[in-house]
């Protein structure tokens, strides 16, 4: 019984990392860009109901992929406008696109709560995933999950191998630096966001398509939040969102485990895990680390040409 | 716009323009506002009456508004007072569910004598909000962790508290749905003022805003909070006690959710129930930074927005718009208040521009 308790947990565990990890992806090109986005709840949010929307309407889980991702990056690209053009202070306009994406959803996809929608099921690849223990957790997985470690890779390589990725951490760094090496800060910053929005979006169509099936309001819960904490905690990193992804996504997973298995234990108090071990990885490497933090060092900061030194 | 046009950031932009771009920024909020409720087959004809004849000139109408207005005086107060030190307190519905169930908590075991029954509850719920508040802010001072998300995730954590609460120990058994038992008639409610659901949170309400304009204009604390929001560094090195005004400030704007929250319970409902406290965080914003966090102009904003409540609510049940129609009508009006004032913020200057 524990060990079937362990496998079934560790089988669910990938999906419940996915949308962490996609929307940690976008959010850490933001960022790297030094650009904060604390919208991501609010993207996810329109992810999930255009996601859910176009399903409903189409039949195909695979064309509301695309739509959600445009939705999220069309929410992003006003954020971008009135950060990056605008210069409105960046914690509030992520405020702002919470509160839009979850008062926009609510007006739109009301019609649309509960709608059983179709979505993305687990995959079966055969031999692969009859394999004992290893099969289901690795092999019987939807395509977005695989779907999401690859881009994990190619977001790695964008940022840190590529020439383009240069250029965008060079922009987060030192904008001015950047600024006069040629590099357009502005458009690059425009650009991470945007990319960023549609990573978003596609997190939020994980959690209607893949997840649950159904869209139904708030249905993202805090995890745009969580998010933002993954990626302090991942230190702006690729591959360490991936640890971080399955660490919250094993957290999450433990809830319909504990309920399934019928265990005595208070429900709602179980419930607070994710939240709480958010809190703890939050703290934790902050007080340790003091005052060095790897934060790309112009986060938050609007720039302006003529400040640069 | 991305071309060779600098920014020069204006050290005071004159009042004729600060004005323009408040009243602009806001009036075209209303304008795209009024789009989105027209697409949506409300006339502009209904809008107008909605909006402006039922809501502020007819008396059942302003009624509601006085009410719906009453805990957002509070929260406004409470953003208010914390952002004005750009002391981010975005859990503001966490403080309000704790304070909602310390008060219920003071309520269903009767603790005190019945006289003092209701000032105990409120106090108890002050306390508690400011607890709550006080994790993130003890945090932010001693560790420098960001208050922005531990202060927002404690409200999710504070969320399944009360539905631990109110689907287990605290569950009214003559109730289908997760409500506590009512408060006492008398002892544990507050008084309506027998004008439509008006009850006395109101006075709490206002009398909270008079005390708050008067610590932060008579008051030294005022003084650190004023320089503390114009610049931490230059006041630290100035020195102001900049940990203890933050913390205090911080306990303030928690205290004050606190008692909001209370004040629905008691005010309205009469128990705890699990729509207490929703969506009123960013309401709470979006009242700060129109009245620029000062109390008074903050408590005339959570007027206006106590109508914007209530004109959506009509809307709700006439002409079926759901309720996030209200957070969608907000987050469009702030956003367009901050991109507005981007005009009076800078100036813009064409071409090579002599480095200093």
């Amino acid at each position: 019984m524990a060990a079937d308790f362990v496998q079934n947990w560790l089988a669910t565990t990938p999906g419940f990392a996915t949308p962490f990890l996609l929307a940690a992806l976008g959010l850490m090109i933001n960022e790297r860009a030094g650009v904060l986005n604390l919208g991501c709840e609010g993207m996810m949010l329109v992810g999930a109901m255009t996601g859910a929307v176009v399903s409903f309407h189409t039949g195909l889980a695979g064309a509301g992929v695309p739509v959600a991702m445009l939705a999220g990056a069309l929410v992003a690209l006003v954020f971008g406008i009135a950060v990056v053009v605008f210069r409105t202070d960046q914690v509030l306009t992520g405020l702002i696109i919470v509160a839009f994406g979850d008062g926009l959803t609510g007006v739109v996809g009301r019609p649309y709560m509960f709608e059983k929608v179709a979505g993305f099921r687990d995959l079966d690849l055969g031999p692969l995933s009859d394999i004992p223990w290893l099969g289901p957790i690795l092999f019987q997985q939807d395509i977005l999950v695989y779907a999401a470690a690859a881009l994990a890779v190619a977001v790695w390589w964008g940022l840190d191998r590529s020439d383009v990725g240069l250029r965008l951490r060079a922009v987060g760094e030192d904008p001015a630096t950047a600024d006069i090496a040629g590099v357009n800060v502005q458009l690059f910053r425009l650009a991470a966001v945007v990319l960023g929005g549609a990573l978003c979006g596609l997190a939020g169509a994980y959690l209607s398509l893949a997840s649950s099936f159904v869209w139904t309001e708030h249905m993202v819960a805090g995890r745009g939040w969580i998010v933002i904490a993954l990626v302090i905690f991942s230190g702006w990193r690729p591959g360490r969102a991936v640890i971080g992804a399955l660490i919250f996504g094993g957290a999450e997973a433990l809830i319909p485990r504990v309920q399934a298995m019928g265990f005595d234990v208070p429900i709602y108090l179980v419930g607070m895990l994710p939240y709480v071990l958010t809190l703890a990885v939050l703290i934790v490497p902050t007080i340790l680390r003091g005052e060095r933090s790897p934060a790309p060092s112009a986060l938050l900061l609007n720039y302006l040409r003529q400040d640069r030194r | 716009m991305l071309g060779p046009v600098y920014l020069v950031p204006r050290q005071e932009a004159p009042l004729w323009l600060r004005a323009s771009t408040f009243v602009g920024g806001i009036a075209l909020g209303l304008l795209i506002a009024f789009g989105i409720l027209i697409a949506y087959g409300v006339s502009a004809g209904q809008i107008v009456n909605e909006f402006i004849v039922f809501v502020f000139l007819d008396l059942n109408g302003l009624a509601q508004v006085v009410t719906a207005s009453t805990p957002l005086v509070l929260v406004g107060l409470a953003s208010a007072v914390a952002l004005k030190l750009r002391f981010w307190n975005i859990g503001v519905e966490g403080q309000m569910w704790l304070g909602c169930i310390a008060a219920t908590g003071v309520a269903l075991f009767d603790i005190g004598p019945d006289l003092v029954r209701l000032p105990l509850m409120f106090v108890a719920a002050a306390v508690a909000g400011a607890c709550w508040i006080g994790i993130p802010a003890f945090l932010k001072l001693r560790f420098r962790v960001n208050e922005i998300i531990t202060s927002l995730l404690l409200t999710y954590v504070a969320y399944q508290l009360v539905q631990h609460l109110l689907f287990g120990a605290w569950h009214d058994p003559g109730s289908a749905f997760p409500n506590s038992q009512h408060y006492d008639e008398g002892t544990e409610r507050l008084a309506r003022l027998g004008w439509g659901s008006t009850h006395t949170g109101i006075w709490i309400a206002v009398g909270a805003g008079v005390l708050l304009w008067i610590v932060m204009t008579r008051a030294r604390i005022g003084f650190y909070m004023d320089a503390i929001g114009a610049n931490a560094d230059a006041a630290r090195a100035a020195g102001v006690p900049v940990v203890l005004t933050t913390a205090l400030a911080a306990a303030m704007s928690g205290g004050l959710a606190g008692v909001a929250g209370a004040g629905l319970a008691a005010g309205q409902e009469y128990r705890m129930t699990l729509f207490i406290a929703g969506g009123y965080t960013f309401s709470g914003i979006v009242i700060a930074f129109i009245g620029r966090f000062r109390p008074i102009p903050v408590v005339v904003t959570a007027f206006v927005v106590g109508g914007v409540y209530t004109a959506g609510d009509t809307l709700k049940v006439f002409y079926q718009l759901p309720g996030a129609i209200t957070t969608l009508i907000e987050a469009v009006i702030l956003l367009s208040l901050v991109t507005v004032e981007f005009f009076s913020r800078y100036h813009l200057t064409y071409g090579v521009r002599e480095r200093a």
